[in-house]
């Protein structure tokens, strides 16, 4: 019977639905995270009588055919790349985003990854990394004997080096946007990368036309919404059981056919 | 007596098609833009399948036969989503998106960009402005909707939204994928509210109620021909005893 293979695709559409959910849950507090929304779409149908044909030789046609679906499938988990709230840290080389645009995150094997997690460190060499330790953007290192750190809104990172009384310019952060954000691919860590969806990253500088700015001593907190995922987390969970309970009658119905001997 | 069965069968048969388009609405039960669908029957006075060696006039055999199904094309639920690409479009209309089969019709509207910076469904068909597939360059930022549909970026004014309504919307067939296809579209001037979806108008309580009433129907259905089964053996037993 196909209701039952029907009902299993809505379940197993709910239980992504759920992981989704769960998984936004999950990251609530995770710095610069983006929310992901499962997307679903009804799936082929079978035409038993089409609308339109004709149902006799005076022009009469059917109003309306006979079209029966076969359930669901998911199309899409895409994120949504919207502004998270900006957190105040207190630590320097925290730097959050307001508007477009990622942070490049060189990886260890040669790729490059975007974030827009801005929990910077300085390692052994003084050289500014992620707090996986891969090295931002080119690399800008900091001097053993720096203080005073400041990155501005456009990205150009400077520190007061030994008694200098002028601060000395480092070098400059810069963002990458993409024609298609949605389209990156999530590998974890909070990190992005780059596909065929995507296109390429363009490289600017913050603050010019397309691109966002900086903001230093801050961070950029996940932009899940408690309430909303919990109302969603419990219409998922209604609408498991609702084609739970599809299989069970199509099972009642099958086994009534069944004990008619 | 084998009417009887005849017709129980064809109830039956009905009966498994609502149940499939029952377990396909609820399926669908958190797909944007998803329109429920409705079995429609009818009585169908059968003039040829019948077991009456002798068949008199006054009884008619009548049928069960599903007509159709039928589309309730009123609104769903809108979501507020936040994503600047989500749109949700009012009352009757329909955005335009173009396959490769042709022009289709869908009330999903959640759009992405592609690599070409053109607004597409998640399928990844362009979606229809007034003058063509809507694009943006690689920098434009603040993507925005206006009611009327006109979507403007950083960088001016991009084109409008193409919506269309539909005299006969009952008329049109189902592609999957939130698709609907069919002619006679008519350009429209709808309101685009941004930001927000248009959920499943699938009500899960009619659903599971229109469930419970079908495989009820069904169970009675294979009680009474279970009873007719009972009633020809009955026959047959007394009807073959040899009185000695």
């Amino acid at each position: 019977m196909k209701a039952l293979n029907i009902a299993a695709t809505g379940m197993l559409a709910q239980e992504l639905n759920v992981e989704v959910i769960s998984n936004n849950i999950a990251n609530m507090r995770t710095t610069g995270f983006k929310r992901s929304r499962a997307e679903f779409q009804d799936l082929l149908y079978q035409n038993l009588r089409r609308p339109g044909s004709a149902t006799s030789d005076a022009g009469t046609i059917v109003p309306a055919g006979v079209e029966i679906g076969s359930g669901v499938k998911t199309t899409a988990t895409p994120r949504i790349m919207s502004q998270g709230s900006v957190q105040s840290t207190e630590r320097e080389l925290d730097v959050a985003i307001r508007g477009e645009g990622f942070f490049s995150i060189q990886l260890p094997d040669g790729r490059t990854a975007y974030t827009r997690d801005g929990s910077f460190e300085r390692d052994a060499t003084g050289t500014i990394v992620t707090a996986n330790g891969y090295t931002v953007g080119s690399g800008i290192i900091i001097p053993e004997n720096s203080r005073g750190i400041s990155i501005n809104a456009q990205g150009s990172v400077q520190a007061y080096l030994n008694n200098d009384v002028a601060p000395t310019e480092l070098g400059t952060l810069q963002l990458a946007n993409f024609t298609n954000k949605v389209g990156l691919e999530a590998m974890g860590d909070n990190l992005y990368l780059e596909t065929a969806a995507s296109g390429t990253a363009q490289i600017g500088t913050p603050d010019d036309p397309g691109y966002g700015n900086l903001l230093q001593t801050h961070l950029e907190m996940a932009n899940v919404n408690a309430v909303s995922q919990i109302s969603d987390l419990i219409a998922a969970q209604r609408a498991y059981e609702m084609n739970s309970r599809v299989i069970k009658a199509a099972d009642e119905m099958l086994s009534s056919t069944a004990n008619l001997r | 007596m084998e009417n009887a069965e005849l017709i129980s069968l064809s109830r039956q048969t009905a009966l498994r098609r609502q149940m499939n388009v029952v377990a396909n609405n609820l399926a669908n039960i958190s797909t944007s833009g998803y329109k429920t669908e409705r079995s429609m029957f009818s009585e169908y006075m059968m003039p040829v399948a019948e077991a009456t060696t002798f068949p008199t006039q006054d009884q008619r055999l009548s049928y069960v036969w599903d007509r159709g199904t039928l589309t309730e094309f009123d609104a769903g639920p809108i979501k507020l989503t936040g994503a600047p690409l989500d749109v949700a479009i009012d009352d009757n209309a329909f955005f335009v998106v173009e396959t490769e089969q042709g022009l289709r019709y869908t009330r999903n509207g959640a759009f992405q960009l592609n690599t070409e910076g053109t607004l597409v469904t998640s399928e990844g068909f362009a979606v229809q402005g007034e003058g063509g597939p809507i694009s943006f360059g690689p920098t434009e930022t603040n993507i925005s909707i206006a009611a009327d549909g006109t979507i403007s970026s950083s960088a001016g004014e991009k084109g409008k939204l193409q919506a269309v309504t539909f005299d006969a919307p009952q008329q049109l067939t189902r592609a999957g994928s939130s698709l609907f296809a069919g002619e006679g579209a008519i350009p429209s001037q709808s309101l685009f509210t941004q930001g927000a979806l248009e959920g499943s108008n699938v009500r899960g309580v009619v659903e599971v109620t229109e469930m419970i009433e079908v495989s009820r129907a069904y169970q009675s259905l294979a009680n009474m021909m279970k009873r007719f089964d009972d009633l020809r053996k009955d026959a047959v037993q007394r009807l073959g005893t040899v009185r000695a």
